[in-house]
């Protein structure tokens, strides 16, 4: 066959008869024959089946023998193949850009009935790819350095098992937790559903692992400012509020004692209170305690400073100043966590203005040993409460409150009865519900076990219809609704659902990530990579891109560390991608066209240069700069203008 | 014009819409072979040059397929598309390319059967239409 066409390239075609899958419907003598015709290919090869090993064997022994450095293969789809075969061409010293497929399996064969159209397809697509191929510059593997510390950003029990699972590798990793102290809400609970294991029990061993853990740094009462880099190279700015307290404080609560000032404590959903100086509960990590500035009458009107003289280690300190940390990570981990779903928008279940109506979560802080009552619903001297109501819904599935199903209330309102039949066991317990949702044997299981105790669960079959009403003449509670004959109780529990936590919006956009409808993160894939984040490098456990229990919260930390050690390796550099964008500084006119396009605000303006530049290491190779350029300066490695227009011209005159 | 054989091309980005077409060719989904098809990255890619030059070249048609709004491998290459195929159909017009001869769609990797629907609808499209005729000016531009 003549070379003249082909300038310095010798070019070979591979031609796959895929078994006889491609060959029965496209004719390959044909083919060779207008191959031959044409010229701009040196050799046809044929193969019965080039991605088995005998034809992987002839691949190999053709591109070496034949001293080829540019190579068609027309086969199946390039998603299966092209790695393959360019990974065996590099191996021959080939750059992995000069091995093209055409597509005449899944695009040809397999979609077209009349041979005659079949092999002039083929031909086209064959041609459009030669055309192209000699267009191709070599590709470059690039690498960089990463750091393989990880900072967390929540240091709920999904943050925690995180860091405790990296940790154990030597690599560093930071709690950045906004609250005082780590634990999350899992620190509110007293049992965790199906299983009713002991949460502090759970939980106590855990903190001071975490604690004593020469690998884990915890900055509490800490806010993420700001979020700078990349996969393998985040720069993360923290601001830590000023605790007023210094760390030698053992949480030896003496002060609690003399301080003036008392306010609702939020950590338990404000049923009862704390002082000004505070911790949130015994064996918090970090333990010391903290003043809460806006009510602490040192600071208000500078009338108090009884802690200072009752504290045996001289702790307190208000001169304390807000610091700022500047922290390297290869990665971010989002776990901070979720809000209960608030019931403002559903006065008509009478949360907050009828006594004894409860929030799952707050009857739970109520009965736990860490909330404010030690673990009492009622005082000793109440009577004994005989029956309860439990809603399931609430406030969910609703417009008025949260959109969708948590997929986790319907355990926690079981569980509200468990729990209830514990402290009062001859109490009558009814579930009112519609939809019941268990999303595993062990839920549904701990379900059927309620009921088989004597819950009766009715069945409402349009929840909005429910009504909690007590007159002031009324002894009970009055619960009534669509489908079933009003009972009287003297607990209602409102079962409400999960809610994004408040700091999503702000880390959204400080990560620039994007949050789903219902305002949780959106996963990096839904099946494939659920706690992975739009970002490449940045991670979500727990609640952040759904509602989770606490069981698969952990599961979801461990898999986020699993990912993260595989690809952060202390002393390894990262493989950056390899068909970035490159903008030609001689050519670019300054118009910043490219930079609004780029979805990865990978494109930054130099204004002494007064050009555009592509940061290639955020790059992940689309190319819509490239068509958003109006001077053509921007060129997409392996699919620039010149490339694509020699596949137009080939695809076309084939 | 019973011998009209439409030229039609089509960019396809690489995650999702030539995902559903390899799928379509898996589940031998014929269509017809006139469609011969682009990979880019993503729909974002294609330059609306790219389009003019197939018509240039030759294409009676021209379908531009990505991945459905919101599912953009690269989040939103596929809204930068959209944005400016609807300034392209406009221009098209001008150089006397009716409208229908272009064709912008979303399709993902599953959907082998939408994507079988679209490359029917769009050789129908280009069928009743008849070849592209470009006059005076452009025609002697697109000689060039
Ligand atoms: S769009 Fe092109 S010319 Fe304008 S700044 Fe970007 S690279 Fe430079
Ligand atoms: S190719 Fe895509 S990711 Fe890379 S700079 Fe251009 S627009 Fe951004
Ligand atoms: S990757 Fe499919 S449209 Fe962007």
């Amino acid at each position: 066959m003549p070379g003249s066409k082909t300038g310095d390239k010798k070019t070979v075609l591979f031609l796959c008869k895929c078994s006889s899958n491609i060959s029965n419907i496209v004719d390959f003598e044909e083919i060779k024959r207008w191959a031959g015709e044409k010229g701009d290919t040196n050799i046809a090869a044929v193969s019965n089946l080039l991605c088995a090993p005998d034809g992987k064997k002839f691949f190999s022994e053709v591109i070496k023998k034949k001293n080829v450095n540019n190579i068609i293969i027309a086969a199946c789809s390039p998603k299966l193949h092209e790695k393959t075969f360019q990974d065996i061409a590099e191996k021959n010293n080939i750059n992995m850009s000069r091995v093209r497929m055409a597509n005449i399996r899944e695009q040809c064969a397999w979609v077209t009935a009349d041979k005659n159209e079949a092999t002039e397809k083929a031909k086209s697509l064959i041609n459009a790819a030669i055309k192209r191929s000699f267009l191709s510059e070599d590709l470059k593997r690039r690498t960089m350095k990463a750091y393989s510390d990880v900072l967390i950003i929540g240091g709920g029990i999904a943050g925690i098992e995180t860091a405790r699972t990296i940790s154990k590798t030597g690599r560093k990793v930071y709690i950045v937790e906004k609250n005082i102290t780590i634990g999350g809400s899992v620190m509110k609970t007293e049992d965790l559903a199906p299983s009713m294991e002991c949460s502090p029990c759970l939980m106590a061993p855990i903190l001071s692992d975490v604690r004593d853990d020469p690998n884990i740094e915890v900055l509490a009462n800490a806010e993420i400012t700001n979020i700078l880099g990349f996969f393998g190279n985040f720069n993360v700015t923290i601001k830590e509020k000023p605790r007023y307290v210094e760390d030698n404080c053992i949480a030896c609560e003496e002060c609690f004692k003399v301080c003036p000032v008392s306010v609702k404590n939020e950590f338990h959903y404000s049923l009862g209170e704390r002082k000004a100086i505070y911790t949130l509960f015994p064996g918090a990590v970090p333990a010391s305690a903290v003043i809460d500035k806006n009510i602490c009458k040192h600071f208000t009107d500078n009338s108090c400073d009884k802690c200072v003289s009752v504290c045996p280690f001289g702790s307190i300190n208000f001169d304390q100043e807000e610091k700022t940390t500047a922290i390297n990570a290869g990665s971010i981990v989002i776990s901070t966590g979720f809000k209960p779903g608030d019931l403002a928008g559903f006065p008509e279940l009478g949360h907050k203005s009828i006594n004894d109506v409860y929030t799952t979560y707050e009857l739970e802080s109520l009965l736990s040993t860490n909330g404010p009552t030690g673990g009492k619903l009622k005082p000793d001297d109440e009577k004994i409460p005989a029956s309860a109501a439990i809603i399931h819904c609430a406030g969910s599935m609703d417009s008025r409150g949260i959109p969708y199903c948590s997929s986790i209330c319907c355990t926690h309102a079981v569980k509200a009865g468990e729990m209830l039949g514990k402290v009062y066991p001859a109490i009558r317990v009814f579930n009112i519900h519609n939809d019941l949702v268990f999303t595993d044997p062990e839920e549904h299981q701990f379900y059927k076990k309620q009921k088989a105790k004597g819950t009766t669960f009715i069945k409402c079959f349009d929840l909005s219809s429910i009504k909690i009403t007590k007159t002031p003449d009324d002894e009970k509670i009055k619960i009534s609704g669509y489908g079933f004959e009003p009972i009287s109780v003297d607990i209602a529990v409102l079962a409400t659902g999960f809610k994004p936590a408040d700091d999503f919006k702000e880390l959204a956009k400080i990560m620039d990530l994007a949050l789903d409808k219902n305002g949780f993160f959106r996963p990096g894939h839904r099946i494939l990579h659920t706690t992975a984040s739009e970002q490449d490098g940045i991670y979500s456990a727990g609640c952040a891109s759904k509602p989770v229990n606490a069981a698969a919260a952990c599961t979801q930390a461990q898999a986020v560390a699993g990912d993260i050690m595989s690809r952060l390796i202390p002393g390894r550099e990262i493989e950056l991608e390899i068909f970035t964008s490159f903008i030609d500084e001689e050519k670019c006119a300054g118009c910043k066209m490219c930079i609004p396009a780029c979805p990865f605000k990978s494109i930054y303006y130099d204004p002494e240069r007064k050009i555009s530049i592509i940061n290639e290491a955020l790059c992940r190779g689309c190319g819509t700069c490239t068509a958003a350029c109006p001077s053509g300066s921007i060129f997409a490695r392996h699919y620039t203008d010149n490339e694509i227009n020699a596949e137009i011209e080939g695809i076309l005159h084939g | 014009m019973a011998d009209f054989k439409p030229k039609i091309v089509a960019f396809l980005c690489n995650w999702c819409s030539y995902e559903g077409a390899d799928k379509a060719g898996g589940q031998k989904l014929n269509y017809y072979a006139g469609i011969k098809i682009i990979r880019v990255m993503c729909s974002g890619r294609v330059d609306p040059y790219f389009v003019l030059k197939a018509f240039r070249e030759g294409a009676d048609g021209v379908m531009v397929l990505g991945c459905h709004p919101g599912d953009c491998h690269y989040r939103k290459g596929n809204i930068s598309a959209l944005k400016r195929m609807r300034l392209l159909e406009k221009m098209i017009v001008q150089f006397g390319v009716e409208r229908e001869r272009f064709m912008l769609d979303w399709i993902s990797a599953g959907e082998s059967e939408k994507f079988q629907k679209t490359a029917e609808k769009m050789t129908s499209r280009i069928l009743n239409l008849g070849p592209l005729k470009l006059e005076g000016y452009v025609k002697r531009k697109a000689a060039q």
